[in-house]
């Protein structure tokens, strides 16, 4: 680190961090929209709950805390980046379906920018991190877990509602989850497990 | 007359059951109880199933006995993270059988830890200052980061009626400065995960009286 401050690195464990507290915030945000939303239109609308799936659903990623322990942290780094990166096309999606949704708050619609923001920027800090733990191991390669939305016949609310509600739900149970390994390898790599 | 049409009336299926609360503890294992009908009169069995929205299949209670009754537990075994559970309770007696509605449930939703723990204060000598520190609950398990929380603590003097929030912290201990001297304070704590809507049930309450004595001054304007 060169003494007038430039080339000055945070360390690995800093970065990790910073990227734990980016998670969190966009979990926070993604469960706050689904709410939002939940309380605009699920009580009249009844969205059936048992029908929901998410693009993600085909990453085998663990389910419990045994199976997260088990999984080799490289290993657990790359779900990470995939989940992240299966969302860039449905984040950019969710901000321009919003907009044509009449009923939905505001607050929707800055939480969703925020959301497709802050989801890039720890994107790029993942790499960075990757990149010093294991270089030359960055995985570029683009899942297209995501088939785009549904060509849904726009006469149909109630159908296109509920795709956006259960894109919502997929957002905030993949946030928490990205959030959860993440804090798991924090307190692996950086504290000996013992936060 | 009346006793009879009394009896009568209340011969019948059961009603539907419909109240089901789940909780997890741990962010491991879940349980999830139910409230019987009190006028059930006839004796009535109840059995809860369960479907996993990876399967198509619904599945009888794993163990109804650790939880107490009415209730159903599912150990580490049983217990998903990140997927919705269906849950429903069968109701049956001699003369049919009620279901209740589909409960959705998600454990990251249901997550409510034990209270924090091992409370101590600790006063500034001759001062009115007080350290407070206390440790998160024994059963969830903070160390491999697997549950991260935060806590909020509350205060109050012990003649007070209310209690005086003073923040939501990640760390494990808080200072309070500028308490009265020669007052007895109260002081609990709670704990939710950060991620998760739920907060644990306040920590026991701890006493604690600052050093000096009551300032009795008086200003009259």
């Amino acid at each position: 680190c060169a003494r007038d401050g430039t080339n000055c690195l945070m360390t690995t464990g800093e970065l990790f961090d910073r990227a734990v507290g980016l998670s969190h915030y966009i979990h926070t945000l993604s469960a706050e929209m689904f709410k939002d939303f939940d309380e605009q239109f699920a009580p009249s609308r009844r969205f059936p709950k048992s029908v929901m799936r998410c693009h993600t659903a085909l990453l085998n990623t663990p389910e419990d805390k045994e199976q997260a322990q088990k999984i080799q942290h490289e290993h657990l780094l790359n779900l990470v980046m995939r989940v992240l990166r299966s969302w860039n096309d449905p984040l950019l999606h969710m901000v321009s379906e919003v907009q044509g949704i009449r009923e939905a708050p505001d607050t929707i619609l800055l939480k969703a920018v925020q959301v497709e923001e802050q989801t890039k920027q720890l994107l790029e800090g993942m790499e960075q991190i990757i990149g010093r733990i294991h270089p030359g191991d960055v995985e570029n390669e683009l899942d297209s877990l995501w088939s785009g939305p549904p060509i849904s016949n726009s006469a149909d609310e109630n159908s296109r509602l509920f795709e956006f509600y259960n894109l919502l739900h997929c957002l905030r149970r993949d946030s928490h989850k990205i959030d959860n390994y993440l804090n798991l390898l924090k307190c692996r790599l950086f504290h000996d497990n013992n936060c | 007359i009346l006793v009879n049409a009394q009896a009568s009336m209340d011969l019948r299926k059961p009603l539907q059951p419909d109240q089901i609360k789940c909780r997890s503890y741990e962010k491991e294992t879940f349980s999830c109880w139910w409230t019987p009908w009190t006028d059930d009169v006839l004796p009535t069995n109840y059995s809860l199933f369960y479907r996993k929205e990876t399967d198509e299949n619904a599945y009888e209670c794993p163990d109804y006995r650790t939880s107490g009754p009415n209730s159903c537990f599912f150990d580490k075994k049983y217990t998903s993270i990140w997927i919705y559970y269906f849950i429903y309770i069968k109701a049956t007696n001699a003369l049919g059988t009620n279901v209740s509605e589909d409960y959705p449930m998600d454990v990251q939703n249901i997550v409510q830890t034990h209270p924090p723990i091992n409370i101590t204060l600790t006063v500034d000598k001759d001062k009115p200052n007080l350290l407070i520190n206390w440790l998160p609950p024994q059963t969830a398990d903070v160390k491999s980061g697997w549950v991260t929380l935060q806590y909020e603590l509350e205060i109050k003097s012990e003649k007070d009626h209310d209690w005086d929030s003073r923040g939501v912290h990640k760390q494990l201990f808080l200072k309070l400065v500028g308490l009265m001297p020669g007052d007895t304070y109260v002081v609990r704590v709670r704990c939710k995960p950060d991620n998760g809507p739920l907060w644990s049930e306040w920590s026991d309450e701890m006493y604690i009286t600052m050093p000096g004595k009551k300032d009795f001054t008086l200003w009259i304007s």
